[in-house]
């Protein structure tokens, strides 16, 4: 149409929502699905993994996490108003470390170690240990523990109990996420940070199906929930100028670690185009070795996946 | 907000033994992983954010280069896609877009100036500052010989209409701010940017 022209009297005969759409920036979990996907995932990759004995153990834990998380009762619904004041001021409503935690999850708990202690499981004694000793500890001690692993801190002590402590928290906090609507929540200004529960990621995918392929969406730790983040800007520092997408020579470029000359951390990438099953928390655990190598590049990861926390010399746990 | 656990850990064999895996009694898998991965090397690729190069809509797109920029080494465009982020395309481009790769590598790319004299048939390449010097020349030659300081009614008018100038579709304001300025300050009125022909 030039300039002053009138503008044409006819309907729009085009399509009803024309033009370029944007991703969801939000997308809550599915309990129904999250765990046993996981879990099938692990099994999958622990075929000929250098890890079998351990992702095969995970795979046990994450078909636990998916019985106790389609059977247990999910927590009571957040109160409506809370969400908004929250997501208001620009917080996460499920605030994993200041959140109100329902006394669901210490069943939840009991109900991970039952199914993963299976006589038929073949578990270190080690393992065996750590399960016996939380089955041991106290109401009180039991959220110490809790509340010491959403903080970071994690005693040396506790570190094989914590793998159990996390996964029930995790089914515990995918539960209530996935009672929430995802237009009534907000991305954080930390992008990093999941605008769920405000905990770190494990992964980011980059999808190649829906809406628009090929954006990245980082998966909570702890609730599950996945959220939008520009592709090509670290997830640590927001930098963009000296980021390295590192991959092994020669494999199918289904992982790969972008690392960030500037803060010296590196988030984990998925490319869905190079697998369709993959699985954002079965194959981070999975690539272990590429991290290893990239560690001894000098860089640190983003946050821990608490199913692989790491010790280190000074005894401070992620 | 405080950055919760958060800790940048390095991921070591020490780290896996203190960990959940030495701790669970996994510590052979920690061992077997890091020996099964000593044989391999890393790749290194980067992914840059830049404009298509073709038209106005100026698509966002992502370049992949091989190679490690930090440490000198020689890049090489490998792949270039639309820009899922980027507001306009939302990572679609258009099928010249889709084949920005093949501009890139194309071997008539223009890379220099090139100049053809006057009645010759061969372009040939010259240097910048003879390219610069010669366009400065020939617009002061035609400026002085056709500049309209005042129109029929002898209003004062100050401008320059025998010479044109087209502007780049990728500018950012800050271009186009400079490129007015340049332009409007010699009295130059047919002015136009590629960004919104």
């Amino acid at each position: 149409m030039k300039q002053a022209e009138a503008p044409p009297d006819a309907s729009w005969s085009g399509p009803s929502h024309p033009g370029v759409k944007s991703p969801s920036p939000i997308v809550m979990p599915d309990p129904a699905r999250r765990f046993a996907a996981t879990a099938a995932r692990l099994d999958h990759l622990a075929t000929g993994h250098p890890m079998e004995p351990w992702l095969r153990f995970l795979a046990r834990l994450a078909r636990a996490q998916h019985r106790v998380s389609t059977t247990l009762a999910p927590a009571g619904m957040v109160d409506p108003q809370a969400v908004a004041r929250a997501t208001e001021a620009r917080m996460p409503p499920l605030a994993a470390d200041g959140h109100h935690r329902d006394a669901s999850w210490r069943e939840g708990l009991t109900s991970v170690l039952d199914h993963v202690q299976h006589p038929d499981a073949d578990l270190p004694p080690a393992t065996l240990d750590a399960i016996d000793t939380l089955r041991h500890t106290d109401i009180a001690a039991l959220e110490g523990q809790a509340n010491n692993f959403l903080r970071g801190h994690v005693p040396p002590a506790d570190i094989g109990a914590a793998v159990f402590i996390a996964a029930a928290l995790q089914v515990y906090f995918t539960g209530s996420a996935a009672r929430l609507d995802a237009a009534d929540l907000r991305l954080l200004e930390q992008r990093s940070l999941c605008p769920c529960c405000g905990s770190p990621s494990v992964s980011g995918v980059i999808t190649a199906t829906g809406l628009i392929p090929g954006t990245r969406y980082l998966y909570c730790s702890m609730c599950s929930t996945a959220w939008n983040h520009t592709r090509t800007v670290c997830v640590t520092c927001g930098g963009t100028r000296k980021l390295t997408q590192e991959g092994i020579e020669g494999d199918a470029g289904l992982v790969k670690l972008e690392t960030c000359a500037e803060c010296h951390t590196y988030s984990k990438l998925l490319y869905q185009v190079r697998d369709t099953q993959v699985d954002p928390y079965a194959d981070d655990l999975a690539s272990l070795g590429l991290e290893l190598m990239v560690s001894e590049e000098g860089f640190a990861r983003h946050a821990p996946n608490p199913l692989l926390l790491t010790g280190d010399s000074e005894e401070d746990i992620g | 907000m405080p950055l919760t656990r958060r800790e940048f850990l390095k991921v070591t064999g020490m780290g896996l033994a203190a960990g959940s895996l030495g701790m669970l009694g996994f510590g052979a898998s920690g061992v077997a992983q890091a020996a099964a991965v000593r044989p391999f090397k890393l790749a290194h690729a980067t992914e840059t954010r830049n404009t298509c190069t073709y038209c106005s809509v100026a698509c966002g797109i992502l370049i992949y280069s091989m190679g490690d920029r930090a440490k000198n080494a020689l890049s090489n465009i490998i792949h270039i896609e639309g820009d899922p982020d980027h507001p306009v395309n939302r990572g679609t481009l258009c099928p010249k877009g889709s084949a920005l790769l093949d501009i890139v590598h194309a071997p008539t790319r223009l890379k220099a100036p090139r100049y053809r004299k006057p009645g010759g048939t061969e372009f040939e390449e010259v240097s910048w500052d003879f390219a610069l010097d010669r366009i400065a020349r020939l617009m002061k030659e035609d400026r002085d010989k056709h500049f309209i300081t005042q129109n029929a009614a002898g209003t004062t008018v100050n401008r320059w209409i025998s010479t044109g100038m087209l502007a780049a579709s990728a500018s950012s304001s800050e271009t186009a701010y400079l490129t007015w300025k340049v332009a409007r300050s010699l009295g130059m009125v047919v002015f136009d940017n590629q960004a919104r022909v």
